[in-house]
């Protein structure tokens, strides 16, 4: 008979890896398994939430150690899309433990050689300055700080500049200091906590009053340092400001014609928006006023990008991508608009692998664009 | 193993090992000495006639939502998942008729079935990850249960293997069938003890038109009970009649604030399907009923919108109570609907003498009572507290003419339990009737028939 050598189901002495409250609100119904990307690829518990909390919970107590290859697997196979946390009845917040478990696994050496070289580029605001100096963003030098104000995104403001700055056309009340550094995210979810805690807190400083942030996971990472009534998502800011209201005719353009010009317009949630922050009914609701909204079956599940997956493990995001690409097509969308960055960029390469006909922008660039 | 399904079918790191030691109940681990997932009736005939021959215990598994223990390997051996044989192969709306593999989840067999106007009515709390084939084996209930019945009902017909490697047919497509033993029957609630179910065919029915629902507050569960027994006189038969009791009631307060009468002694929920009319007609019924008998407050939802905010405070019930505390021991003790209000004044001074927080909600229209005790399971003298209540809270549901489990089985967990329910000579029988089907007491031993 063989039992010993499991986890416990609960931790009441462990090894300190995990704040131990967390790890003992699974309650184990396994009601994370249906939305876990990892798990409907592989069809294996270990690599699903609960699978990953119960090898969490046999680290914590030794049963087994740092070096075991299916932790470490595991640890980096999860893409910390947070799918599993709105269908959790006992309020896991999933997010936090794989935070804590890669800070405690890939301290030094373990770290993926990969995200090395993106941790060092955005860790000093000089340097995120000097990667969008030579883009068009919508920063401006020595402009001061509002009481809103527009947060650039370190990779958004060299990869996607013309999103901050339509941003900025249809918030004309945003601020948009250049003096600003990276939010964290990458950090956090990478292995380094503290250091993404402290970048937030970084960033708070630097912007006094409402940031408001176009990529997802950004906001959804500083809300969770600053508090959530600092730090509002584009969509969300946009939203509760203007509601969501067909936009009025723009001059010239025959009244009662849709300005969206009958587009079909689908919409890929980020994850941690939509798991974290709460935040999925407004973007559909502002991409209803300009054009027709089609909600593609797996439009809430992640799309494979996950901050630096897809640069860390690009077979599994490619396998993670393809469902949201065959749902495209079948549509046939026009449009798919993203709210993150590291989305925009997945789709984009994804649909272009394809040749798909679909063209992929960011909500404010639908928005600016017909409005 | 691997020449049976292929080696990437097979796990035995430790990691694996340990995510497949457990299922959803609390405190039961075993770890396995390997995980096989085979994906055709004849891989799963081949790892058990080697299983057989090597006499290794075989756990097989779904989702592993089993909230009995039922599918944790506590004698070591192979975790059996058949969540790789997951094809529904048909969906008949002439026959009223599913066939699939066990591995499907019970709601998109649910949602395959909707697609065409129909209804597989078991919906157990777990059926977003739950499979069909664990359902079946574990005979699971649900909501709906009062009126349609629970999954035995909807179980026409099996393809099996047995542990000695044969595979074997019972039933079929037929609503009537009567040649042999009831083989389908006694597969269905065995726990994954006599067989492995690799085919299931299911009967459906045709989707109700649409459904309606209203909830009433009682100021005492005995009067929510009286209520219950008034409205099956009244020749209304329910799709959903549910209660929560004063516990919950305060918990999901507290949790969901949605504004429910938190000094109310009883809340119930009923609903109705079928013909429009008929659901008004019904409704109506049931709450004249409950204010018959004694409701403070009836309220029929008035649309879908009302209708989804009341079921919340059911639906919110576990999700409440299982943040109260770090481990939630759900239990699934049933009476005869006439002794529910025994049984859950009982269960609450059974709390008070323990001292434990013991919520009780559940299917008062079946008499399935979801007593659920919330603790810190660092505190050792609680967990012994909450073994004294449930024995006795399981031996007052026998003495009750009850059931130590109405729809969760026996698993580990209650086997203790159960020769006091069912008796010497009965429990001699279970065992004759396992060792007919599985000789070598391989196929998950330590559990029913063992």
């Amino acid at each position: 008979m063989t039992t010993v050598d499991t986890a416990p189901s609960h931790v009441t002495a462990g090894r300190g890896v995990f704040t131990p409250d967390l790890l003992d609100r699974c309650i184990s119904c396994g009601f994370c398994l249906p939305v876990c990307p990892t798990y409907a690829l592989t069809g294996v518990e270990t690599s699903s939430p609960r699978g990953r909390i119960n090898l969490m919970r046999a680290l914590e107590t030794g049963v087994l150690t740092d070096d075991d290859p299916t932790v470490q697997e595991e640890a980096s196979f999860c893409l910390g899309c947070r799918a599993c946390e709105p269908v959790c009845p006992a309020g896991v917040q999933y997010g936090v433990l794989v935070e804590e478990w890669r800070d405690h696994l890939w301290n030094g050496r373990r770290r993926p050689w990969k995200v090395r070289p993106l941790l060092w580029a955005v860790d000093s605001p000089r340097r995120v300055r000097a990667m969008g100096i030579v883009r068009r963003h919508a920063g401006r030098r020595n402009e001061a700080p509002g009481p809103v104000n527009l947060m650039l995104g370190c990779f958004e403001r060299v990869l996607y500049p013309r999103v901050s700055r339509v941003a900025r056309e249809l918030g004309t009340d945003l601020a948009a200091p250049n003096a600003q550094g990276c939010c964290g995210a990458l950090h956090a979810h990478n292995g380094e906590l503290r250091r993404g805690e402290e970048l937030a807190r970084e960033l708070g400083e630097a912007l006094p009053g409402t940031i408001v942030a176009t990529s997802g996971g950004c906001a959804a990472h500083l809300a969770g340092v600053l508090g959530p009534e600092r730090v509002k998502e584009f969509s969300q800011w946009l939203h509760a400001r203007d509601g969501a209201e067909p936009a009025p005719e723009r001059d010239g353009a025959a009244a009662g014609t849709p300005t969206g010009g009958g587009l079909r317009i689908g919409l890929q949630d980020s994850c941690h928006l939509r798991n974290g922050m709460g935040v999925w009914r407004e973007p559909r609701e502002l991409i209803a006023t300009v054009g027709e909204y089609v909600e593609l079956p797996s439009a809430a599940a992640c799309c494979g990008a996950a901050g630096s997956y897809a640069i860390v493990r690009p077979k599994d995001s490619a396998r993670v991508l393809d469902r949201h690409l065959d749902e495209i097509a079948e549509a046939d969308l026009d449009v798919i608009a993203v709210v993150n960055a590291g989305c925009y960029r997945q789709l984009q390469q994804g649909v272009k692998r394809r040749g798909l006909r679909t063209r992929v922008v960011h909500l404010a660039e639908l928005l600016a664009g017909q409005r | 193993m691997e020449e049976v399904v292929g080696d990437e079918h097979v796990r035995t790191d430790d990691g694996a090992l340990v995510t497949f030691s457990t299922d959803a109940t609390p405190l039961e681990r075993g770890r396995p000495d390997a995980v096989v997932f085979p994906a055709t009736a004849e891989e799963v005939a081949g790892v058990l006639r080697v299983a057989n021959e090597l006499r290794v215990p075989v756990v097989p598994r779904g989702s592993g939502t089993n909230l009995s223990a039922g599918t944790v390997p506590h004698h070591g051996g192979i975790v059996l998942v058949l969540t790789r044989m997951n094809a529904i192969k048909e969906v008949s709306g002439d026959e009223l008729v599913a066939v699939c593999e066990p591995g499907v989840r019970t709601i998109e067999l649910a949602q395959a079935a909707a697609e065409k106007g129909l209804l597989f009515p078991p919906d157990p709390g777990s059926q977003s990850t739950a499979t069909v084939g664990g359902n079946v084996a574990e005979c699971a209930g649900g909501l709906r249960a009062v009126k349609y019945g629970v999954t035995r009902d909807y179980v026409l017909g099996v393809q099996a293997v047995l542990p000695t490697g044969e595979i074997i047919r019972s039933g079929g497509r037929l609503v009537k069938d009567v040649a042999g033993y009831d083989l389908r029957r006694l597969l269905c609630g065995s726990e994954g003890t006599l067989a492995v179910m690799t085919e299931l065919t299911l009967r459906l029915v045709p989707a109700p038109e649409a459904s309606g629902y209203g909830m009433a507050y009682f100021p005492d569960l005995a009067d929510a009970a009286r209520a219950v027994s008034r409205v099956l006189a009244s020749g209304v038969l329910p799709v959903t009649l549910e209660f929560l009791d004063q516990v919950c009631i305060g918990a999901v307060e507290d949790y969901a604030q949605i504004g429910l009468d938190t000094s109310a002694g009883a809340l119930l929920i009923f609903g109705q399907d079928g013909n429009p009319a008929v659901i008004d007609r019904d409704l109506q019924r049931m709450a004249a009923a409950c204010e018959t008998e004694g409701a403070t407050q009836v309220r029929i939802a008035e649309s879908p919108e009302a209708a989804s905010q009341l079921l919340e405070a059911r639906r919110a019930a576990l999700p409440s109570l299982s943040r109260l505390e770090p481990l939630t021991l759900l239990e699934d003790a049933t009476v005869p609907r006439s002794r529910i209000a025994e049984m859950v004044e009982f269960i609450q001074e059974v709390a008070r003498r323990h001292e434990l927080k013991i919520g009780t909600f559940g299917h008062a229209g079946d008499g399935n009572l979801h007593p659920t005790a919330v603790l810190d399971p660092a505190d050792e003298s609680a967990v012994r507290r909450a073994r004294a209540a449930f024995d006795e809270i399981f031996a007052r549901a026998i003495e009750l003419d009850g059931t130590i489990t109405g729809e969760h089985g026996i698993g580990i967990v209650k086997l203790r339990y159960l020769e006091r329910q069912l008796g010497a000579d009965h429990m001699a029988l279970l065992r004759r009737i396992k060792a007919a089907f599985d000789p070598h007491g391989i196929l998950n031993p330590g559990k029913l028939g063992s």
